[in-house]
């Protein structure tokens, strides 16, 4: 039997306008709607293979405002067993660090954890370090960027891809794993999922629970500061070029213009 | 009045309903339509994940929610432009009918592949001479020993090329007054003797209707649903769902062209500002908007009281917001249209494949004047003309 830990992050949807707060540039939870992190229902479909496939419980972890039960929701309704929830007005602005330290706390509650497999980056802070960070926290492997993964025993082989090509790797378990999008397309919730999720156990834990120092955490507690944050300039409008039988001289003649021939 | 306020299952529910309608979208849904093709997977991938069985009785392995469920699952799909026109008819009033009256047998044979979607049902009443005045229905079932022989004509009965079976409104002859009285048949559609022919409508619509000719068709004795008695009854139980699944496609098909005018008039640009900031734009669309959500709140206090067991008090409401979401989204196609200028008919918009098809509210399965007969009588007590 496989104990995994998937870990979920809420996330301000991708599709709506993203900001953050002007006074101390933490995210503007207000502006956007939450959703899960779709990198996080890959993981959490993975996690679920592995569980169909043999013997296994796929409990969900996610550190987030009260609110985040809504991605939690989501999860267990695609057929996770169980969720804890670490919430707690301390965590608000809290850096990388913190939060690898606040999952690696809230581990420690669930009781004996064979896998841990989380998103290989977080599509709204871009860190992409906190599976790395929890795994040497935890003191266990760390197998990142995974495109594929198979478990025998307690033998886990990844394939993990980046810019630069594919390695294969083998780890025992205990492990951390992040995945891609690659990894799988992940299932739609079936009616019966959606019914059964509310009445799966969700523990909700605050910073107490965890044997973390409150110092540690929190924007004060944070390494390091935003000092200004500005957004991306909009791109420029285009230049539309009609086609009166010389868009091509036109094209060619507007890109000798910015020298790029 | 439970409230005002979706439970979270049921908002869950549109959610991931909507998310799969569009990973398919109006695209997928107008190239069937027009190629003649069928929605197929869309039908069976939301049938194996229990979206279309949600008002099965979980016994049976469906989903043990209510008409509420499936008319929320029913709008979602039309609001992401992929209107399944066999929803408001099989699981909704087939499944319903044998799910209340049908004998042990008959839910044991039907009810698990309405679960899963596996089965579909068309459902024929219309004839010929028989549309609004079901009173003249003729198709009749005379005894013949253990069977029934069926014999008469249906038209406009939509999706039989698709399902396995049409559930038949037919009637029998009272053996001690000799007057005919209601009775439903289940019918494969692969029964000897039973016909159908595609009746050309000019509609884009990936379910087609068909006229049906019933020639000395021979049923087992288990093909009358449930009891003989207990018909009329049985009518009306699938008449209250096939309403309420109406009022929510219009609701779901006003949604979707008002999200896409909505958009468009935020973006398009005639002279220096949005045509959204023109009031002769914003105000039709904030009218249409106001007049679909008030059709979608009638919808759903019919729901409500049907899955709460009072058929009688959910028949005036399914009427009124079965009739409210047909104006309101014949209304809404018609401004979205308009808002879109020649785009509104250009086929990349995807809006002028409404205009036809969603008048279809109006008139089917019952027409807004009958509902107004209904209303005029049955709210207002005023004397019947016909
Ligand atoms: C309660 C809380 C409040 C915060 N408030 C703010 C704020 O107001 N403003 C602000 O700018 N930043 C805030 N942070 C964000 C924080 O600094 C980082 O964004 C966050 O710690 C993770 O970094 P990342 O998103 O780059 O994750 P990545 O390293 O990109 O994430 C990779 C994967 O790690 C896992 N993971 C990451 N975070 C979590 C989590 N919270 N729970 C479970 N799994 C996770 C997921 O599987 C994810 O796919 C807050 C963090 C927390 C926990
Ligand atoms: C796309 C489509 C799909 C359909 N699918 C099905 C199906 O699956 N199964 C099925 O059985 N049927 C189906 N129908 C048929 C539909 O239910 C009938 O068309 C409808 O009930 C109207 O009947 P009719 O066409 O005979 O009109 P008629 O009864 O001939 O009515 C013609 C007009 O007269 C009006 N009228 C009639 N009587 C009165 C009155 N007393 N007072 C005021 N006005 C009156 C009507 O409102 C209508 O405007 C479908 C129809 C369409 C268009």
């Amino acid at each position: 039997m496989t104990n995994i830990v998937v870990l979920v992050k809420q996330v301000p949807d991708t599709y709506s306008e993203r900001k953050l707060n002007e006074s101390d540039h933490t995210l503007d939870r207000e502006s956007a709607d939450a959703v899960i992190d779709e990198i996080n229902e890959r993981a959490v479909e993975e996690a679920l293979k592995i569980k169909e496939a043999g013997e296994g419980e796929v409990t969900v972890l996610c550190v987030g405002p009260d609110r985040a039960t809504d991605a939690i929701r989501k999860a267990l309704s695609m057929g996770a067993d169980k969720a804890v929830h670490v919430s707690d007005e301390a965590l608000q602005g809290s850096d990388m660090v913190a939060t690898a330290k606040v999952i690696a706390g809230a581990l420690g509650k669930v009781d004996g954890y064979d896998l841990v497999i989380a998103g290989n980056e977080a599509s709204d802070g871009r860190g992409g370090a906190i599976p790395a960070m929890l795994a040497e926290i935890l003191g266990v492997p760390q197998l990142t960027h995974a495109r594929e993964l198979s478990l025998e025993g307690t033998t886990l082989k990844v394939d993990r891809e980046t810019e630069d090509g594919v390695t294969h790797l083998e780890a025992n378990l205990p492990a951390v794993v992040s995945v891609t999008e690659k990894i799988n397309e992940p299932r739609y919730p079936s009616f019966k999922g959606i019914m059964a999720a509310k009445k799966k156990p969700v523990e909700t834990l605050t910073v107490a629970d965890l044997g973390v120092d409150a110092g540690e955490l929190g924007l004060s507690g944070a390494a390091a500061t935003v000092l200004e944050a500005a957004p991306k300039p909009p791109r420029a409008a285009g230049e539309r070029v009609e086609d009166d039988g010389d868009g091509g001289t036109k094209v060619v003649e507007y890109l000798a213009g910015q020298k790029l021939i | 009045m439970v409230g005002f306020t979706e439970s979270e299952e049921r908002q869950a529910l549109r959610q991931a309903v909507s998310e799969l309608a569009h990973k398919y979208g109006h695209e997928y849904y107008t190239g069937k339509a027009r190629g003649g093709g069928k929605t197929d997977e869309l039908w069976d991938e939301a049938g194996a994940l229990g979206y279309l069985g949600v008002s099965v009785p979980e016994e049976y392995g469906g989903g043990g929610g209510g008409i509420g469920d499936l008319a929320a699952v029913c709008e979602e799909f039309c609001a992401a432009g992929t209107p399944m026109l066999l929803m408001v008819v099989s699981p909704a009033i087939c499944a319903t009918v044998i799910a209340r009256y049908g004998t042990d047998e008959q839910r044991a044979r039907w009810l698990p592949g309405f679960a899963d979607g596996s089965v579909r049902m068309a459902f024929g009443i219309t004839e010929p001479d028989a549309g609004s005045n079901s009173h003249r229905i003729t198709t009749t079932a005379a005894r013949d020993g253990e069977d029934w022989i069926l014999n008469g004509r249906k038209v406009f009965v939509s999706g039989v090329d698709e399902a396995d079976a049409v559930l038949i409104v037919g009637r029998t002859t009272d053996a001690r007054t000799g007057k005919l009285k209601p009775a439903l048949f289940v019918v494969p559609t692969d029964t000897p003797g039973f016909e159908y022919k595609e009746i050309p409508m000019d509609l884009v619509s990936a379910d087609k209707q068909f006229g049906l000719f019933l020639d000395d068709v021979r049923l087992p004795a288990d093909a009358l649903v449930g009891s003989e008695d207990a018909a009329l009854a049985q009518l009306f139980a699938g008449l209250n769902p096939e309403r309420i699944m109406s009022a929510a496609f219009s609701v779901g098909i006003a949604r979707y062209a008002l999200d896409k005018a909505a958009a468009y008039a935020k973006d398009r640009n005639v002279w220096g500002a949005p045509i959204g900031s023109h009031q002769g734009i914003a105000h039709p669309l904030a009218e249409v908007k106001i007049e679909t959500e008030l059709a979608k709140l009638m919808g759903q206090k019919a729901a409500a009281l049907y899955d709460a067991g009072d058929d009688h008090g959910a028949g005036e409401a399914a009427n009124m917001a079965k009739y409210a979401a047909a104006e309101a989204a014949t209304r809404t196609v018609d401004q979205a249209v308009q808002t879109h200028g020649g785009n509104g008919l250009a086929s990349e918009y995807g809006l002028g494949t409404l205009l036809g098809a969603v008048r279809v509210g109006r008139i089917a399965p019952v027409s807004r004047e009958m509902v107004l007969n209904f209303v005029a009588q049955h709210s207002l007590g005023l004397p019947k003309s016909y």
